[in-house]
């Protein structure tokens, strides 16, 4: 792919048990990056369902016509939120990748200290 | 001491490195906490390319803290700057650049180090290498690096 447009959002990531109301990345539109094993693939929908323990996220993946899935293996996305109007809720992945050899608790625990960081440094600028 | 980082590539999160300040006398530097900088060393997903042969690729990179807008110049043959050096070592710089950028592809990994600069008001990395990371931990392991630097380095020299 030559081009695909150049200003994008970042994705922020989440986990798939925080993708629920109240959380303020629980909405329509939002840009997040989810991870989880895979759990369901349809060739003709092009949506597969992500697991994560007893939390589940079905992703569009109709845009990633390079990847390829396997079941069981784990993939990580980023994309859009939809929320549709019978609440069925949809990720639509810009990009993804399969991360099998991730370090799951290593990443949940570093995601927790970026997150402190991104707090401390809000705080220190806005002193 | 001099409170300059300006000599070393410094590992930063997206969120980070987009919010450094431009020094209002000189368009080449920025700082970080009093700190000058120049350089900058970035890590994330591929989530953006647009490709113009022989001139450049413009990509960014999401970290999961931002997205930072880089610019890989493949411009030798046409750049004034080049045609002052030796053909051979253009060349070869030529075919480095031109085989970076084949491996930015969206989806994957990118290590990224090059001089921070600024394009229409915004903080974008002009890279001189471009690397692309297979394993699935070297983003957890850069986020890390990151914030064990910010604490413990970037925040504490000449103090």
């Amino acid at each position: 792919m030559a081009s695909s447009g150049s200003a994008v959002g970042s994705g922020a990531p989440v986990t798939l048990k925080e993708l629920r109301p109240p959380s303020p990345l629980f909405a329509d539109g939002a840009s997040l990056r989810v991870l989880g094993k895979l759990q369901e693939y349809s060739v003709e929908t092009t949506i597969v369902m992500i697991v994560d323990g007893d939390a589940s996220l079905k992703i569009d993946t109709q845009h990633l016509r390079d990847l390829s899935f396997r079941i069981g293996s784990i993939y990580q996305f980023i994309g859009e939120l939809q929320i549709q109007p019978d609440n069925e809720v949809v990720l639509r992945a810009r990009v993804g990748r399969n991360v099998d050899g991730l370090d799951l608790n290593l990443y949940y625990q570093s995601l927790q200290l970026v997150r402190q960081f991104q707090a401390e440094r809000a705080r220190y600028q806005s002193t | 001491m001099d409170k300059s980082l300006s000599l070393v590539h410094v590992k930063l999160l997206a969120f980070d490195l987009l919010s450094l300040a431009q020094a209002p006398t000189d368009p080449q530097a920025f700082s970080r906490d009093g700190f000058s900088l120049s350089r900058a060393e970035v890590l994330g997903i591929v989530v953006s390319r647009e490709l113009k042969p022989g001139r450049f690729l413009k990509f960014a990179v999401d970290d999961g803290t931002g997205c930072v807008p880089c610019i890989l110049w493949l411009n030798h043959a046409t750049s004034p700057y080049f045609a002052r050096q030796r053909p051979q070592g253009v060349r070869l710089i030529a075919d480095v650049a031109n085989d970076q950028a084949s491996l930015v592809k969206l989806g994957s990994v990118a290590r990224v180090r090059g001089r921070i600069t600024s394009y229409r008001g915004t903080v974008q990395i002009t890279a001189s290498s471009v690397a692309v990371e297979r394993d699935p931990n070297a983003e957890v392991l850069h986020w890390l690096d990151c914030l064990r630097l910010a604490r413990r380095v970037y925040g504490r020299l000449g103090s």
